[in-house]
């Protein structure tokens, strides 16, 4: 099991989780991107307009 | 309380995001100006559809230049009139109920998505440009043959319109 | 393969709380043999509308989608929570329950509702008796299902309270020996999610018990289906956090472990429940954006309350993803990305896990459309939206739920899983086969394919593929349909597998400490009376009027709708017993004339 292969021990102090920031601000993009293509694009963009 | 910086960060970018979120749909119910479907659409007996005024001839009517009103009943297994005939260019309202059980009303492929509720009257205004056909469904399920439910949309050009109940 | 759990000798939950450890087997037994029966269905429905291989008249497709949808979302995912909430509050407050009869009396309560409304859907099967409850998981008045049906919902939900209070009772004897200290972590979140649970249940109690029951035994004429519509909705929202909270237990409490880690975050875990008590309920109308006798104002609220939903959930994301960075990194894992590759991806339970929260960052994405409320009317009903529930409720929970089991399973048992390779090939499994399906799902609804159809194939027009094709993506959903059947088949097989292992002692698996311990958060976040108070408060503002306005339009009951029993036609086609045999004999012969 993985648990025991603790190689080195890191404290909150001496921990900066950079790698989480920098896959989270990619998720962040997509979200954005995303929702513009999907509001203006396939919404709006969509036939029928409700009014 | 101890947040680490970069948790500070994500927060604040989560609640730019959902301010975000918030925006773009009020833009849309104002700006572009899509209506949500309300209350205005008033109540109905629903074992009296045929003494109503709005139902008991479904149909569709003229009530203003490129104005028409859609009476339309969502019942087990059909939609009532089919199909329902309107002009292009024209600005369609939409009255539905149902005698029975909750029925969807979709026009396939488009925007004009709504829920018919008895007892409840659906009141959904749509803009039709172009000349075409469209194909309408149930996407409630209502019984055993919920998925014959379908019914189309014929919007016809201008100068051949005529209008009255196709029942 | 469990060597070195042998080697470390930790007591296992089963050695140290035995009578408890009969109660969590029970809970999880009784989830897996719902998420059995219910991947049957699932299949039959894949294959079915999609018109791969079609064996049962349409009209039972109903009573599938029925048995299907109960079995999943509320037997498979509430069993598996009341076992694993058992297991967190004791192992949290490190003290058994206070009577164990107690805790049999609502297991087993639990268990009659759920045979209770079974039965009232199985029965649709046998045309020639009248129970029946083809109305589907959200029962919409007026179709009326048999008594037995919404019976059994009532007291499998009296089950459920019940349950909570044995929490709140070990909580309470808990305090009097440890008056000044922090609640643990775990019986924390259990704790603010059983409150969460007993607000969004008086909406389902008020439809079920006043309503729905005495009318389908004939006490009351008609109900108001706008009424009863609503309640179930106040309900049905927070019922999917109810499913979801366990799944966010898991990845806070075990998955930091597993990862070689700590969790990041105590402090944050804490507010993230609370932020989960105040605000799951007053949301449901998010459900009846496009409904008709729902004023615009109150869909606005709703949307706003939605949105701030969110917040809870991408909180977690980060500090769930952090506390696996620390496991990573603790394990050696270097670089801005590089990390990724030291987690242990070799352990099912891990992949499983994590796999499930990446599916979940996905089905955010789509939560968030249907959260928006005029993009509504692009999705609304269409089969995109089962498609975002099979990435949330259908992989962030329920891929969670196997993978914790393989970690948690041996510890209530003392036996080991009996294939960790094939627990590996199962997670991973799932995720190709929902990835698939779910991808078809929301692209057809797009399209304006809609939901809970027997044969989305009409006569009078087709459905237009602005990409792609609609015959491939019908493939894509029976595809991914059938891996997904396969999973479920080796996630069980497996887990009855090990029950032939050799017991042995010493499989407990200790948690690591958070990084940051609950000493860094302000005592008021423990204040359960308080967070209760706000989130009652915000659940009235939010449901008074709508309710008023609904009742007062249509009234408490609409004597103008009539009920409509949902039985089958039994002149119409093949029946279902008959048609089972005719589709094995089928199925049979395809066989043997490819095997000569």
């Amino acid at each position: 099991m993985g648990e025991e292969q603790v190689v080195r021990e890191i404290g909150h102090d001496e921990y900066d989780p950079k790698g989480t920031l920098a896959l989270i601000g990619v998720y962040f993009v997509i979200l954005l991107v995303m929702w513009v293509f999907m509001y203006f694009v396939e919404f709006l963009g969509n036939e029928l307009t409700v009014v | 309380m101890n947040i680490h910086n970069y948790e500070k960060i994500w927060l604040m970018a989560a609640i730019l995001l959902i301010v975000g979120f918030i925006s773009t749909v009020t833009y849309g119910a104002t700006a572009v100006g899509v209506d949500m479907i309300s209350d205005d659409g008033g109540t109905v007996n629903a074992s009296a559809l045929d003494e109503d005024p709005r139902f008991s001839e479904p149909r569709v009517e003229q009530v203003g230049e490129n104005e028409y009103e859609a009476y339309v009943i969502a019942q087990q297994f059909i939609f009532r009139p089919d199909p329902i005939t309107v002009p292009a260019n024209s600005t369609v309202t939409f009255f539905v109920t149902s005698p029975d059980v909750i029925h969807g009303f979709e026009i396939v492929g488009t925007n004009a998505n709504a829920m018919v509720v008895p007892g409840q009257v659906t009141e959904l205004t749509v803009e039709f440009n172009e000349p075409g056909e469209y194909g309408l469904l149930c996407h409630e399920y209502c019984g055993a043959g919920h998925h014959t439910m379908e019914g189309s949309v014929v919007v016809q050009p201008q100068d051949e319109f005529t209008q009255g109940g196709d029942e | 393969m469990m060597s070195e759990a042998l080697e470390t000798g930790t007591p296992s939950f089963m050695d140290r709380f035995p009578q408890e450890a009969a109660v969590v087997r029970a809970s999880l037994i009784s989830s897996f043999i719902a998420l059995f029966l219910g991947a049957v269905f699932g299949l039959i429905q894949a294959l079915h509308r999609t018109d791969v291989f079609r064996f049962l008249d349409s009209q039972y497709y109903y009573t599938v989608l029925t048995a299907h949808g109960v079995l999943m979302v509320v037997s498979f995912t509430i069993f598996f929570l009341v076992g694993v909430f058992t297991w967190a509050t004791v192992r949290s407050l490190d003290r058994p329950l206070v009577d164990i009869r107690y805790t049999w009396a609502w297991y087993g309560l639990m268990a009659i509702g759920t045979l209770m409304a079974v039965v009232a859907i199985l029965g649709g099967f046998i045309p020639s008796t009248d129970i029946s409850a083809d109305v589907l998981f959200t029962f919409y008045a007026p179709m009326q299902a048999h008594p037995l049906f919404y019976g059994g919902l009532a007291i499998f939900i009296i089950g459920t309270w019940l349950a909570g209070a044995d929490y709140f009772r070990a909580w309470y004897a808990w305090k009097q020996e440890h008056p000044d200290e922090r609640i643990p972590l775990q019986t924390f979140m259990v704790l603010t999610t059983m409150l969460m649970w007993y607000i969004a249940t008086i909406g389902v109690a008020i439809a079920v018990v006043v309503f729905l029951l005495p009318w389908s035994l004939g006490l009351l004429d008609s109900v108001n289906p706008l009424l009863t519509r609503t309640l179930f909705w106040f309900w049905g929202h927070p019922v999917v956090y109810f499913w979801l909270m366990p799944a966010y237990l898991l990845w806070y409490t075990v998955l930091p472990s597993i990862s070689g880690g700590r969790l990041f975050s105590d402090p944050l875990a804490r507010v993230v429940f609370v932020l989960f008590l105040l605000l799951s309920t007053p949301v449901g109308i998010h459900h009846q954006y496009v409904d008709p006798g729902i004023a615009e104002g109150f869909k606005m609220i709703a949307m706003t309350n939605t949105m701030f939903l969110l917040l809870p959930s991408l909180l977690t994301a980060f500090t769930v993803v952090a506390s696996m960075e620390h496991g990573a990194r603790q394990r050696g894992g270097t670089g801005l990305f590089g990390w990724l590759r030291a987690l242990p991806w070799r352990n099912p339970a891990f992949t499983g896990m994590a796999l499930a929260g990446l599916m979940f960052a996905a089905g955010g994405f789509s939560g968030m459309v249907n959260a928006g409320m005029n993009i509504n009317y692009l999705v609304h009903n269409t089969i995109w939206v089962p498609g975002h529930f099979h990435l949330t409720v259908g992989t962030a929970v329920a891929l969670t739920f196997m993978a914790a089991t393989y970690w948690l399973w041996p510890q209530v048992t003392n036996k080991p899983i009996f294939s960790r390779p094939i627990a590996l090939a199962q997670v991973v499994l799932w995720f190709v086969g929902m990835a698939l399906m779910s991808n078809a799902m929301h692209v057809m609804g797009l399209f304006g394919v809609p939901r809970r159809t027997a044969e989305p194939q009409y006569q009078g027009f087709d459905f237009v593929a602005s990409f792609g094709s609609i015959t491939e993506l019908r493939m894509q959903l029976a595809l991914g349909g059938t891996l997904l059947f396969l999973s479920t088949i080796l996630f069980v097989s497996n887990i009855a597998l090990s029950t032939g292992s050799p017991r042995m002692s010493g499989l407990g698996k200790p948690l690591s400490e958070p990084l940051s311990p609950a000493a860094d958060s302000p005592k008021v976040l423990d204040n359960l009376t308080l967070w209760f108070g706000i989130a009652m408060v915000l659940v009235v503002l939010a449901y008074i009027l709508p309710l008023a306005s609904i009742i007062t339009d249509s009234g408490i009951v609409d004597p103008g709708v009539r009920p409509v029993p949902m039985l089958v036609d039994a002149a119409n086609g093949l029946g279902p017993i008959s048609a089972v045999t005719d589709a094995a004999s089928r199925v049979v012969a395809a066989v043997v004339g490819v095997v000569p």
